[in-house]
């Protein structure tokens, strides 16, 4: 009983994690994913359109968007 | 970080896109001062087709505006392009959203363009004569000829195009283009975007960047790292001479 709750608290811990691993807002409001190949292959999954940002300089920069 | 770091973008966005990024230019940086740095944000269909863009920074409120006008649109031309067997007819789709961007080009800046609905052939391998390359060997993003401006809206009265010239005027890359009779007008990065749009929307992301990255913005492509420019090392940024370390 006692492993079970441990393992569904470590569950719980790492759900908003797992639902999408591989995101990052790189200072931003916006959930990346690490490609456009991977942006397109998930935007197709879950039918939603694509947001590629090109970019020269460092998104850091308040300036840059 | 400006638009992007919106809670209303970030929450929209994340609702209907899926986000990614590449780093297409460098900039340099001389002494302390960065030279360069730009972006464009590319709304693509999950196929890498665009369906419109934002080039330049801009502040949150135009950003949100425009990221709901491509979700409204595409619900609107998704609707609108279905056939008579029910099944979305592509061409259908891609002709209203071209003529939805020469429409919002009207409506926002007084420019009437006619949207092109044919697209030209394109290279069918690398050694095909339509495939240009640079001197490297390396093929180049393609610089897609915009529709020609064909004047003010004829609709509108003198005072409210001039009212509208002189938003342009103010906004964000303008700068004077002409129309096919001749008349300067004033355009901005976004109303060049539209131009472009209304002929090469669901265009493959790959062929369109190179005119929005290098005509709109005028920044030039490259995938080098950060240049570092600092031409007198010996010298400190006031000019004078450093001691060498004993």
């Amino acid at each position: 009983m006692r492993y079970l709750m441990l393992g569904a608290a470590v569950a719980l811990m790492a759900a908003p994690l797992s639902a999408n691993p591989t995101t990052c807002g790189h200072g931003t409001k916006l959930d990346f994913v690490d490609s456009p190949k991977e942006a397109a292959a998930l935007a197709k999954k879950e039918q939603k359109l694509v947001l590629v940002l090109h970019v020269s300089g460092h998104f850091e920069d308040p300036g840059l968007t | 970080m400006g638009a992007l770091n919106n809670a209303e973008v970030g929450k929209y966005c994340n609702e209907y896109f899926v986000s990614s990024y590449q780093k297409v230019a460098t900039f340099k940086i001389v002494g302390a001062q960065k030279q360069g740095g730009n972006v464009a944000a590319y709304f693509c269909a999950p196929d890498g087709r665009v369906l419109h863009c934002v080039a330049g920074p801009v502040d949150a409120q135009t950003f949100l505006r425009e990221a709901k006008w491509v979700v409204e649109t595409t619900k609107t031309c998704m609707k609108e392009s279905v056939g008579k067997d029910g099944k979305m007819d592509g061409a259908k789709f891609k002709e209203q959203f071209r003529k939805a961007h020469a429409e919002k080009l009207r409506q926002e800046f007084g420019i009437v363009v006619e949207a092109v609905t044919y697209d030209p052939p394109e290279a069918m391998d690398e050694k095909d004569a339509l495939t240009y390359r640079d001197p490297t060997g390396r093929p180049l993003a393609p610089k897609l000829p915009p529709p020609p401006i064909n004047g003010p809206d004829v609709t509108l009265t003198e005072a409210k195009f001039e009212a509208m010239q002189k938003n342009a005027a103010a906004a964000p890359g303008n700068r004077v283009a002409v129309d096919g009779k001749g008349r300067r007008v004033v355009v901005t990065n976004q109303s060049l975007v539209h131009q472009i749009m209304a002929a090469h929307s669901m265009v493959p992301i790959e062929r369109v960047y190179g005119s929005v990255f290098e005509n709109i913005l005028g920044e030039k492509i490259s995938t080098k790292p950060v240049d570092v420019v600092k031409p007198f090392t010996w010298v400190d940024k006031n000019g004078n001479r450093l001691r060498p370390e004993k």
